[in-house]
């Protein structure tokens, strides 16, 4: 817990961490967005990120809603109350849930008693990793089944009891779970920083 | 019980029957008993029953819980065994000294709770975390494993809330040219077989009702010809199938399943169009040669043969007495079938072979379609009138651009007649006969075969060719596709007829099946009616209603 940390170190680095991995799960959203084919090909453009090209909508409204939901999950990630993120893809007319992009949040144990912080990683192997997983979203297309309906997706906060929780903005709600007999999970890669671990993992619906 | 109020008792006893009721002063004892003594936490676990109890959060909040199961504690070690009896006796007792009945009542009657003890009610996100709440913070009060397992079904993790934006995303930008661009690129990406099923049940959903997209039943038709100019399939109003094969005639019964050879065409020919009178007596037959033949249905024998054609009669239709076929030279004849001199009329107005014809079912018109892309509406009268003036055609129309196979009355609206073009126009026209005026067009993916109009809904039927082969229901006059069968054949469907009832349509195809497909249901309006009128002679209130 972020309590147990060393507080010099991470004054420094759990901002920076937190900036990281909030710029991962824009980047993430918007590429499983265009990816699944939830918004249209054509409102996305080319980005350089992370060394390669990402596609970033560039839908205002979509660009300002997924803004003042990732703004809420630095406040949340900076105090360590939330513990994972779900990108949900539902069917517009059935409204069950097709796919669920699942990224656990863990924080990284500091090694308890020890003076000399562990040397911190470089930046540019955490980008690789990121690198890695945003290839890895985009290579699932090929196993993950065609959709051909409309879809909305949204995206879920699993949070502490004790979070902050911006009273009429973020509302309880269901989980979006897909039945776990018709559930197929695929572990993606996972990426860390010195303070926060991103473990992503996709289910989606496949009835046999 | 909320329904006994006052006799809360009479279940209690009836649960411990044949068992002998404490004495009023016995529970009275054990009740202030129970009152004194200091609860103790574990002391409930004596009881499985009132252990399993306390799990339901609602239960826990009232106060009376520890009471219970410390006086039944307290009775157990006093040496009474009889558990129901005690119990019940007891909720009696207390009912007396605690006011709030309901709330004490729920305890000894769980079913009054409305809420299901395994499926969380979500009434209100703050119920829901109140739940959870004392699920996790009174870990004491349930197993561990019924804990768990409660939070695995309701799939929301424990001391954990799922939150999520109260907006929902904003919808994704509809530019009208790019939805289009997107909707025609859309078949590209489609899987066969995938996407047909999806579409028709989706669409067919959307219009609250399911269109089979199997067939109800598959019929081997070996031989039949895959000739797009012939019209080989045809339902009688007795309900029998007739169908060519080459140059077999076979009727099956639609009731008994019986198939019965009819007869065969001359040596060297085949048949080249079927079709059951308006009775479903008699069937003509006509053949590659240009004769026309008359059938009895009901013997099988042939009654006469008119000839005079000089090439392939491909389509035939009947009025009453009259027997209407159109030949591949592109003149358009009526037979009397009862007189010996049976040509009675000839209508020349298409250039190329005839291959749809249909008459009107009140005989004032005819529709012909043919080869030379042309629609023609005759009008019907045979009379004593000079030759040459019903000659000419009534309307000719020349929006198609393909041969026009498939023609249909309307069988609700007199003036509605529905056309269908070949592979090159693919396009559905309806037309209104009266003035003649073009009311709607369909295009539609692939040559259109023929065409059905339901007698009971609002909707006509399209049979289509390659490469789609598909049937669709198509609304009128929206002309919205209700649904769609795609590849409802293995090669392109040629012909369909629609059953007596009006609910199942036969198609036959090249791929030498028959396949019987359940469209449309017959509605029962009047035995609703009748059912409804003779429920109502008791309640004479709606009817009071009903006249006003």
């Amino acid at each position: 817990m972020p309590t147990k940390q060393a507080p010099t170190r991470q004054a420094i680095t759990l901002k920076g961490s937190t900036n990281l991995v909030t710029e991962f799960f824009k980047y993430a959203a918007n590429t499983i967005l265009f990816q699944r084919g939830v918004y249209p090909a054509d409102d996305f453009h080319m980005v350089k990120k992370y060394g390669q090209t990402v596609l970033v909508t560039q839908d205002l409204a979509l660009e300002n809603y997924l803004d003042k939901i990732l703004k809420q999950v630095n406040k949340w990630l900076l105090t360590g109350s939330v513990t994972q993120l779900v990108l949900a893809i539902i069917s517009k007319d059935s409204r069950t849930s097709l796919e669920r992009w699942v990224f656990d949040v863990n924080l990284v144990e500091q090694p308890s008693g020890q003076s000399e912080p562990a040397p911190a990683k470089p930046e540019a192997e955490i980008q690789a990793e990121i690198r890695n997983i945003l290839k890895q979203i985009v290579s699932t297309v090929t196993f993950l089944p065609v959709i051909d309906e409309p879809t909305v997706f949204n995206i879920l906060a699993y949070t502490s009891e004790s979070a902050d929780v911006p009273a009429d903005e973020w509302v309880d709600t269901d989980p979006l779970a897909i039945e776990a007999g018709k559930s197929q999970q695929v572990k993606l890669r996972s990426f860390s920083t010195d303070v926060h671990r991103i473990e992503a993992m996709v289910a989606y619906r496949y009835d046999g | 019980m909320s329904y006994l109020p006052k006799t809360p008792a009479t279940r209690h006893r009836s649960r411990s029957e044949a068992k002998t009721p404490l004495t009023p002063s016995l529970a009275a004892g054990l009740n202030s008993l129970s009152l004194v003594t200091p609860s103790k936490g574990d002391v409930s676990l004596a009881n499985p029953f009132v252990a399993s109890r306390p799990s339901s959060p609602i239960k826990r909040t009232t106060s009376g819980t520890i009471q219970v199961s410390e006086s039944l504690h307290r009775q157990a070690s006093i040496g009474v065994i009889r558990k129901g009896g005690v119990e019940s006796r007891l909720d009696v007792v207390t009912r007396d000294y605690i006011p709030p009945k309901s709330e004490k009542r729920s305890k000894s009657q769980p079913s009054r709770d409305t809420r299901d003890r395994f499926i969380t009610t979500r009434d209100s996100a703050d119920e829901v975390a109140a739940t959870l709440d004392l699920m996790s913070l009174n870990p004491q009060s349930a197993s561990p494993g019924h804990t768990a397992r409660l939070a695995a079904a309701t799939g929301v993790p424990l001391n954990r809330r799922v939150l999520s934006y109260h907006e929902p995303p904003p919808p994704s930008a509809s530019d009208p040219l790019l939805a289009q661009a997107r909707e025609y690129a859309r078949p590209l990406y489609a899987r066969p077989g995938a996407l047909p099923t999806s579409t028709s049940t989706a669409t067919a959903g959307s219009k609250g009702r399911k269109i089979a997209t199997q067939p109800e039943r598959v019929l081997d038709a070996p031989g039949m010809v895959d000739d797009f100019y012939l019209n080989l399939v045809t339902w009688s109003c007795l309900n029998v199938v007739g169908v060519a094969l080459a140059e077999n005639t076979y009727l099956w019964r639609a009731d008994t399943g019986e198939v019965v050879q009819m007869g065969e065409a001359p040596d060297g020919s085949y048949i080249s169009s079927v079709d059951f009178s308006n009775d479903g007596q008699f069937l003509g037959v006509g053949i590659g040669t240009g004769a026309v033949e008359l059938w009895d249905a009901e013997t099988q024998t042939k009654l006469r043969t008119m000839s005079g054609h000089s090439s392939q009669v491909a389509c035939l239709s009947w009025y009453q007495h009259i027997l209407t076929s159109g030949c591949a030279d592109g003149s358009i004849w009526h037979h009397d079938v009862r007189v010996a001199r049976h040509k009675v009329g000839e209508m020349i107005g298409h250039q190329g072979e005839v291959c749809g014809l249909k008459w009107r079912s009140d005989g004032e018109l005819l529709a012909s379609g043919g080869n030379d892309n042309v629609v023609n509406v005759w009008d019907g009268r045979v009379g004593d009138v000079a030759p040459g003036t019903r000659s000419a055609a009534r309307w000719t129309k020349r929006n198609h651009t393909a041969a026009v196979k498939a023609v249909a009355w309307c069988p609700w609206q007199p003036s509605l007649l529905a056309s269908g073009g070949g592979t090159s126009d693919a396009t559905v026209h309806i037309w209104n006969t009266t003035t003649g005026a073009r009311l709607h067009s369909l295009p539609t993916p692939s040559q259109v075969t023929s065409i059905q109009w339901s007698p009971h809904r609002k909707e006509f039927l399209t049979t289509h060719g390659y490469p789609t082969n598909a049937l669709m229901v198509h609304a009128y006059p929206s002309m919205e596709r209700v649904a769609e069968i795609r590849d409802a054949h293995d090669s392109r469907v040629l012909w369909s007829a629609i059953g007596p009832a009006g609910d199942v349509v036969v198609t036959g195809a090249g791929d030498e099946n028959l396949k019987f497909w359940r469209i449309w249901d017959v509605p029962k309006v009047r035995k609703g009616k009748e059912s409804k009128d003779s429920g109502r002679t008791g309640s004479t209130k709606s009817d009071i209603l009903r006249i006003r």
